[in-house]
């Protein structure tokens, strides 16, 4: 009884994996690159850390894991503590009912469907944002913020596949 | 396996609207205590600084590459600007010293207690910011190397910032730019006072200010040193426009490309003022510091 339960269930540690890759996502994404004005259009790589894992491990993401995430980007961005959270907690709520319509179709289908999440996820920053300063903030900044975070989910779903093919075991 | 299947059921369909619950608290919270969380937030900071410091070095070491093949091809015309550069600077220094031994031998004359001491503390920029909500950067250093909350960061060419939270080993600058940033400013002639307040925009404005007619484009910014805080005279940026009545100031540093700052240790430690009879000279800062300073252009 107990070696068919361990077998189904794989080690502990590698169910971590989504989360911690998810974390070192969320630590790259504060890096002081010297560009002018990079902070304020930074792309938010670590949304599509978790918009990848809730497509493709939801198991191993569970709201809990994406809570801590968003804390996490908070704490190290400077920005006011639960906004992050907020957003990846909604990116789970949006994209686990939609999972079947995008789990088995090509890479180009699913950095569409990232493509509208992001939009949302910038647009609800960009509310709070203005909503905080009590001015509304500079469109392009928010836009170009939105091309470079679809730009760079390719780079980032590719380093994720290779991690969860290495070491995660298919569901 | 260890919960009964019905609470664990029950405990992921809550799972997401608790969470969510609980964000929307934090935020307000945040909004409301701002002390509490500032707390936290550097508790973190310090746990990830020494990951920070090591994982930014790698972007750091990039960045210096890419400058160093810019250089590369700029090198002749360079190296002609940094040879005017430097026979107006000795010029400069010259001057500056026989100021210094004029401005030391006036202090005596009227018994002017000297200024306190300067320290800097140079530290790393280790992570950046959150975008459009707050301009802030993370150093490597804390309390433990002598930081505290409100002192001064500064690079080469001038201010940066004040320091908000401090850790042990990591501490947060909120730099000029922040809608938060409020930083006593006088003009380098006049010496009229008035506010530095970041919009987070890149180019601060001046508040508070008596007479906006009085300002002229050009005109140069230090601070104040109201507040005991940030020493005096320390270079901050030049006007750069005034529009609507509203005076934009173009700060020295570049403050897009910090890698290095240096926090000032503004001690009172050393000797307590004397009584002193009324100034009949006010004294512009210390001629030490103006051989640091950029001449005016």
């Amino acid at each position: 009884m107990r070696a068919i339960v361990a077998r189904r269930r794989e080690w502990s540690v590698v169910r971590l994996v989504p989360t911690l890759t998810t974390l070192v996502l969320a630590v790259f994404s504060v890096l002081p690159l010297r560009f002018p004005d990079y902070a304020a259009v930074a792309p938010l790589i670590t949304l599509g850390g978790v918009y990848y894992w809730t497509m493709y491990r939801p198991d191993l993401l569970p709201p809990a894991a994406a809570f801590l995430c968003g804390v996490v980007v908070d704490l190290l961005s400077g920005v006011p503590l639960g906004v992050s959270a907020l957003v990846f907690l909604f990116t789970r709520a949006v994209v686990l009912p939609q999972r079947r319509y995008f789990v088995d179709r090509l890479f180009p289908f699913v950095w569409g469907g990232f493509t509208v999440l992001a939009a949302a996820a910038i647009a609800f920053l960009w509310l709070l944002g203005s909503f905080f300063e009590g001015a509304m903030l500079d469109m392009r900044t928010v836009t170009l913020q939105w091309v470079l975070t679809v730009a760079s989910f390719p780079a980032v779903a590719y380093l994720l596949m290779r991690v969860q093919r290495a070491v995660l075991p298919p569901p | 396996m260890r919960l009964a299947v019905p609470v664990k059921a029950i405990s992921q369909r809550f799972a997401l609207p608790v969470l969510v619950f609980a964000s929307v608290v934090m935020i307000i919270l945040g909004k409301a205590d701002a002390l509490l969380f500032e707390r936290i937030r550097i508790i973190f900071a310090d746990a990830a600084a020494p990951v920070l410091a090591v994982v930014s070095r790698p972007a750091a070491a990039v960045d210096q590459l890419v400058d160093r093949v810019q250089d590369f091809f700029a090198l002749y015309s360079e190296n002609n600007q940094l040879r005017q550069d430097n026979a107006r600077l000795m010029q400069w220094q010259q001057l500056a010293q026989g100021l210094s031994v004029e401005n030391a031998r006036l202090r005596e004359l009227l018994h002017l207690a000297p200024d306190p001491a300067i320290s800097f503390v140079s530290t790393r920029v280790i992570a950046n910011s959150g975008g459009s909500f707050v301009r802030s950067v993370l150093v490597d250093a804390g309390r433990s190397e002598g930081l505290a909350r409100g002192q001064a960061a500064m690079t080469g060419s001038g201010l940066v910032g004040r320091v908000t939270e401090v850790g042990e080993h990591a501490a947060r600058v909120l730099l000029l730019t922040d809608l938060n940033s409020r930083v006593p400013v006088a003009f380098d002639g006049s010496r009229e006072r008035a506010v530095l307040a970041g919009d987070n925009s890149n180019r601060p404005r001046l508040v508070y200010l008596p007479e906006v007619s009085a300002v002229k484009i050009g005109d140069r910014i230090v601070s104040s040193g109201n507040g005991g805080i940030f020493p005096p005279g320390l270079p901050i940026g030049v006007v750069a426009a005034i529009e609507d009545g509203i005076v934009r100031v173009e700060p020295y540093a570049e403050l897009s490309r910090l890698d290095y700052l240096r926090i000032v240790n503004y001690g009172l430690n050393g000797v307590l003022p004397q009584p002193v009879a009324p100034r009949a000279v006010k004294p512009r800062g210390s001629a030490r510091e103006a051989v640091g300073r950029e001449p005016a252009p």
